[in-house]
C-alpha cells in the first residue's frame, strides 16, 4: 500500500511579529496550501464570542437586538477556545449550552443617573471567567505612543433616568458559523515578485524618459537614483501586479525593458488578528485545525472493505 | 423562521458518511470521492497534492452546488496504483507537510521574540 512520497518541506521566514500582527514569507510550498491556510484562519479557527442574550431591563434608545447583535461583535480573549467544547456536542449540559465546559456567563448593568451621558461599553461586562475577557486594546495602544485612555468598545450611551441590565452566554464558535467568531480582521498573501531591469535596454533610454517610466508605476516599486541616472528596485514588494510599467515600456517602444514574474512557491502573508488571539498562535491553530480536517477526511475502514469486495468481484468479471 | 440551520454547513448529519468512495463502471482504476461538509480548503490541497503523484493520471474535485456541502475529489491512476492508495497518499504526505511547517513556524516564533 505504501507508495513513494511526495511531500514538500515548507521554510517560513519571520518579518515582524506584534501581538494582533504578523508578517511572515512561507517558501517552499503551493497556492493551495497557502489559501487553506487563509480560509482556516479566516473562517474555521474558533474563537469565543457571546451567542445569547437575556435582557432584564432596557430603556436606551437602542432597541434589544440591536444591542444583543452589537454584544455579539464584541471579541473576547479566546486562548481556551481550542480547548473547550462546541455546545452542540456537550453532553455535560444536555445542548442547552450553559454549563462551564462549552460557556462563559457575562453580566451588565448600568443606569444613568446624571446629566452628562453615560458610555456603557465592553469594560462595563462582567465576565464568569477571568481568562475569557472583552479584549482590551489599551495595550497596544501605549506600545504604539497613542496617549488614550480607552474605555473600551462603545455598546450604548445611556441618557438620565435610562437602564441596562443583561445577562449574556458566551459560546465557542467558528467563522463559518457567524462571523462574530471569526479571529482574524485580515489574512492576505500575496506571491514573492522577482523584477529584472533589461540594463542593456535601460541605457538607451533618456533621462526624460527614464523619469516617465519610473512614475508609471501606481506604486513606488523603482526609483532613479539622482547621481548615476540608474534605474533601480527599491521595494519589488510594493509592486501590484498592476502590469503599467510593462505597458509603459511597449508604449515607449522598449518591449521587454522590465521582465517581472511571480514566484510560484514563495508567499508573503500578513495576519491581524482581531485581538482574540495573538497572531503567531492564529497561524498554529490554523495549521492544527486544518490537520483534524484532513484527518477526518481519511477514508474508514468499511469503505475500503467494501471496496475490497468490490474488487473481487470486478476481478470475477473482469475474468480473474 | 424558514431558515436551514446554519451549521448545516459544517456538521456532518447524523447517519451520513463524511467520505463515501464510487468507483467508476466504466475506467480501470478510476474513482470518486464524495466528501461531506468540505469545500475549496480542503478539496484544492488535497487535488494539488495528488497532481505531485506521478501515478495520478486525472484528479479533480468540484463543489457542484454551493449550498450542497459537498465536494467530488475524482481520481483516475496507473494500474501500479489505485485511486484510494492515491488518495491515502495525498492526505498523508499534507499531514506530514503540516508537521514541518508547524515545527518550522514555532521555532521562527521563538526565534523571533528571543531577538526581539
Amino acid at each position: 500500500m505504501e507508495g513513494a512520497s511526495y511531500q514538500r518541506f515548507p521554510k517560513v521566514k519571520i518579518r515582524e511579529l506584534r501581538d494582533d500582527y504578523a508578517k511572515f514569507e512561507l517558501h517552499d510550498t503551493d497556492v493551495s496550501m497557502a489559501n487553506a491556510l487563509r480560509r482556516v484562519m479566516i473562517a474555521e479557527v474558533p474563537t469565543i464570542a457571546i451567542d445569547l442574550v437575556e435582557i432584564e431591563v432596557n430603556s436606551s434608545v437602542l432597541n434589544d437586538e440591536f444591542i444583543a447583535h452589537r454584544l455579539g461583535l464584541i471579541p473576547l480573549t479566546s486562548e481556551r477556545a481550542m480547548s473547550m467544547r462546541f455546545s452542540r456536542d456537550c453532553d455535560a449540559c444536555d445542548g442547552d449550552g450553559q454549563c462551564e465546559f462549552c460557556s462563559v456567563e457575562f453580566h451588565l448593568r448600568a443606569k444613568c443617573h446624571s446629566d452628562q451621558t453615560l458610555d456603557v461599553s465592553s469594560k462595563d461586562l462582567y465576565s464568569s471567567d477571568h481568562t475569557v475577557v472583552p479584549v482590551d486594546f489599551s495595550d497596544s495602544a501605549a506600545a504604539a505612543g497613542e496617549a488614550l485612555d480607552t474605555k473600551g468598545i462603545i455598546i450604548v450611551k445611556l441618557r438620565r433616568g435610562q437602564e441596562l441590565r443583561l445577562r449574556a452566554i458566551a459560546r465557542k464558535g467558528i467563522g463559518k458559523d457567524h462571523a462574530k467568531w471569526s479571529p482574524a480582521a485580515t489574512v492576505t498573501f500575496m506571491y514573492e515578485p522577482s523584477i529584472h531591469i533589461n540594463e542593456d535596454l535601460m541605457e538607451t533610454l533618456t533621462l526624460e524618459e527614464k523619469t516617465s517610466w519610473v512614475e508609471s508605476s501606481p506604486t513606488k516599486v523603482f526609483e532613479l537614483d539622482p547621481v548615476t541616472h540608474q534605474v533601480l528596485v527599491v521595494d519589488p514588494e510594493a509592486y501590484t501586479y498592476d502590469d503599467e510599467v510593462i505597458k509603459k515600456a511597449e508604449a515607449m517602444g522598449k518591449a521587454g525593458l522590465v521582465d517581472i514574474t511571480a514566484k510560484e512557491d514563495s508567499f508573503i502573508f500578513t495576519v491581524e488578528s482581531t485581538g482574540a488571539i495573538k497572531a503567531s498562535q492564529l497561524i498554529l491553530n490554523a495549521i492544527d485545525i486544518l490537520k483534524q480536517k484532513l484527518d477526518a477526511v481519511r477514508l474508514s475502514d468499511d469503505t475500503v472493505e467494501a471496496d475490497d469486495q468490490f474488487g473481487e468481484l470486478g476481478a470475477h468479471m473482469r475474468g480473474g | 423562521m424558514n431558515v436551514p440551520d446554519r451549521y448545516e454547513r459544517f456538521v456532518v448529519p447524523e447517519g451520513a458518511k463524511k467520505v463515501s468512495y464510487e468507483r467508476d463502471t466504466k475506467i480501470m482504476n478510476a474513482a470518486t470521492f464524495i466528501v461531506e461538509r468540505e469545500d475549496h480548503t480542503i478539496g484544492n490541497i488535497i487535488r494539488m497534492q495528488l497532481h505531485r503523484d506521478d501515478n495520478v493520471l486525472f484528479a479533480a474535485y468540484q463543489l457542484p452546488h454551493p449550498l450542497k456541502y459537498r465536494i467530488l475529489v475524482r481520481i483516475q491512476t496507473a494500474s501500479q496504483s489505485s485511486p484510494m492508495q492515491a488518495y491515502n497518499q495525498a492526505i498523508n504526505d499534507l499531514d506530514k507537510e503540516l508537521d514541518v511547517l508547524k515545527y518550522e513556524l514555532e521555532g521562527a516564533f521563538s526565534r523571533f521574540s528571543r531577538s526581539y
